[in-house]
């Protein structure tokens, strides 16, 4: 049971963490933010960090644990400086909350319920799903065998060479990274802390987005809210992201469904009507380079989005200003498909061993 | 998406995707329907949102040519599906609901009946997929069933190998190392998948070179393989568990060969092979390694 508990309190814990990754690198204390969008873009510059420092500790075939030891203090770091420099920012935020929550009662209950009722659909049933096979699995073959990668998840044997599909993809390592500090099993973290964060998450976007259409009329806000959880749960096949979204919630590739390609659009939603956002382009260039980092489908799937909605955006404005930030943010997706593409030609393999 | 190929379906390669997309929801008519809406009601600041968006995805990602030039460059067969997740339909139907709901509260729609035969419309066409899901309570707090934790227990403890090796029925073998990466598996995902919708040929079950194939033509398939052929499969795969759903057919004739009944659980039965031809496996050492730097 102390799991379950610990794996709970792990839910907003883990919130915290983006949040203060979030104000840090768009600067909360300095302008204007969308207290939302710092969440997201902290969950995906985290994993870009997360990735950056356990590349070098996979392709040189050093034990996790060694990874765990090095990361733990840099993130104790990072989160620190993001503390002291944004503290006065997340008290006003706290205050300007609680002043919310007593002023719109209704409002933040019907909110609350809906995204709890989520919450609970995602962490109390049971669904068999072929994925989990693989990123469940490697949460507990990397924690069993203190190695990165190195052993296939299906079957526990040894791998001689990396699988490039899955190699840059790092979110389940860092499930594995959190079940190692916070003495939890792989199923409680997958399936319950992590579960519960991308249900957070995402509903947060949800509320961005409803805020954006129905500006200051909250009573839309609310049954904008809960009509998209009632779509998502309705629009129910196989292939839906709805259902990446409530059945496999623990890969990346529903993060990627669900969060990142809505997180592009809510950003194109306020920067096509010309709304007031902090660092719109920066927030997508992480975006875009995190998803390569939590899931390989973001690598064609978010320079399609990107492409969809700023080809237009540009012609719509007549202008080609963007044009190079919206190229970069195309550039870590292009890049991995092109490695993809590389190593399935035969251009390169990565073994995991020296040679 | 299974049972569909650029190369096979060509033009019809789309319309395919997204009758599987969609199933017997309706949402992307839906969504359709609903842009049109949005195009002649709503005001200039929304349809700037969705109407360029939903003009490009229609002459790219639902343009039926487009699958076909893109097929030249990457293959996209299996994953096609996922530009459809770009469509908006979570944020543009709640969009327009909402703001009919609003209306009626509000007292500007006096018919309400269209917009209550939509809603219900809707909730029909969509809970089929919904009950059909598989959704259950979770078990226990793992959410795997409680008798693959059983069994998981039972091998460890009857084993004298840190890394014991078994053969799971496909669903077992599926959620085993999500709860027990000690446990190591004969059959990976992609051996199973094959099997599901595959028979073996006489030269695949004899192939000592993929002995797994034998297992699986013989006890999951049930294909003719003799008996003493599975067993000779099972070392050359190293397997010392084999744990079948106890009214399998199969568990007398391994019986006779020689494999022991170690336990049963409430529906399956957990058989061990003796022989000193099954080795032991261990993690590779990496210490040697680790002497040079980063």
């Amino acid at each position: 049971m102390t799991d379950v508990i610990i794996g709970i309190l792990a839910v907003p814990l883990n919130l915290i963490i983006y949040y203060l990754f979030g104000a840090l690198i768009l600067k909360a204390n300095k302008r204007p933010v969308n207290e939302g969008l710092l969440l997201i873009v902290g969950f995906f510059t985290y994993h870009i960090l997360f990735f950056v420092v356990l590349f070098p500790f996979m392709i040189k075939y050093r034990p996790f644990s060694w990874f765990v030891k090095t990361f733990l203090p840099i993130l104790i770091v990072i989160l620190l400086v993001s503390l002291i420099i944004n503290f006065s920012h997340i008290k006003a935020l706290i205050n300007k909350g609680i002043l919310f929550v007593k002023r719109e009662k209704l409002i933040s209950v019907i909110v609350f319920t809906v995204i709890l009722l989520q919450v609970i659909i995602v962490t109390g049933t049971y669904n068999f799903t072929l994925d989990a096979a693989y990123y469940v699995s490697n949460v507990t073959t990397t924690l069993q065998t203190d190695m990165i990668n190195v052993y296939d998840p299906f079957t526990g044997s040894w791998l001689d060479h990396y699988e490039v599909r899955y190699l840059f993809a790092t979110y389940s390592i860092n499930d594995a990274f959190m079940c190692k500090i916070l003495t939890i099993p792989a199923l409680i973290q997958t399936k319950l802390t992590m579960s519960a964060v991308v249900i957070i998450m995402v509903n947060v976007l949800y509320i961005m987005i409803a805020k954006c259409l129905y500006k200051d009329d909250l009573r839309g806000v609310a049954i904008m809210v809960s009509l998209m959880f009632i779509v998502n749960i309705l629009f129910y096949t196989i292939f839906t992201s709805s259902l990446f979204l409530f059945t496999r919630t623990y890969e990346g590739k529903t993060i990627i469904g669900n969060l990142s390609v809505l997180t592009i659009f809510y950003i194109f939603m306020l920067l096509i009507n010309d709304e007031e956002i902090n660092l719109p382009w920066l927030s997508m260039f992480i975006i875009s380079l995190g998803s390569v980092t939590v899931s390989s489908s973001g690598n064609m799937l978010i320079p399609a989005t990107l492409s969809l909605l700023f080809v237009p955006y540009m012609i719509i404005k007549k202008t080609l200003k963007p044009l190079i930030k919206y190229l970069c943010c195309l550039l870590p997706g292009v890049v991995m498909v092109a490695v993809y593409i590389l190593y399935i030609e035969g251009y390169f393999v990565l073994y995991t061993y020296p040679r | 998406m299974p049972d569909v190929s650029v190369a096979s379906d060509k033009i019809e390669y789309l319309f395919k995707c997204l009758e599987k997309y969609n199933g017997s929801t309706g949402f992307l008519v839906l969504f359709f329907v609903m842009l049109i809406f949005v195009a002649v009601y709503a005001d200039d600041r929304v349809k700037r949102i969705f109407v360029p968006l939903s003009v490009v995805m229609v002459l790219t990602v639902y343009n039926p040519l487009f699958p076909l030039l893109l097929t030249k460059i990457t293959k996209i067969d299996s994953e096609y599906y996922r530009f459809f997740w770009i469509t908006p339909v979570v944020v543009l139907v709640p969009y327009v609901f909402t703001k009919l709901i609003l209306a009626i509260i509000d007292g500007k729609i006096k018919n309400k009946a269209p917009i209550i035969v939509l809603a219900l419309l809707v909730i029909v066409m969509s809970s089929k997929s919904v009950t059909e899901s598989g959704m259950r309570i979770a078990e226990n707090k793992y959410k795997i069933p409680n008798e693959l934790i059983e069994i998981s227990k039972i091998i460890h403890a009857d084993s004298d190998k840190e890394y014991p090796k078994a053969f799971l029925e496909f669903e077992y073998n599926m959620q085993m190392r999500q709860y027990d990466a000690k446990m190591l598996l004969t059959i990976d995902r992609e051996d199973y998948l094959y099997a599901v919708s595959n028979e073996y040929t006489t030269e695949m079950i004899d192939s000592d070179e993929f002995p797994q194939y034998r297992l699986l033509a013989g006890l999951i398939r049930y294909q003719n393989v003799e008996p003493e052929k599975i067993v000779e499969g099972l070392k050359l795969t190293n397997t010392e568990y084999v744990v079948l759903t106890t009214g399998s057919t199969m568990i007398p004739a391994l019986k006779e060969e020689g494999l022991t009944e170690v336990k049963k659980t409430k529906g399956h039965t957990i058989l061990k092979l003796d022989s000193e031809e099954i080795e032991s496996i261990e993690l590779i050492d990496y210490s040697n390694v680790y002497k040079e730097g980063l």
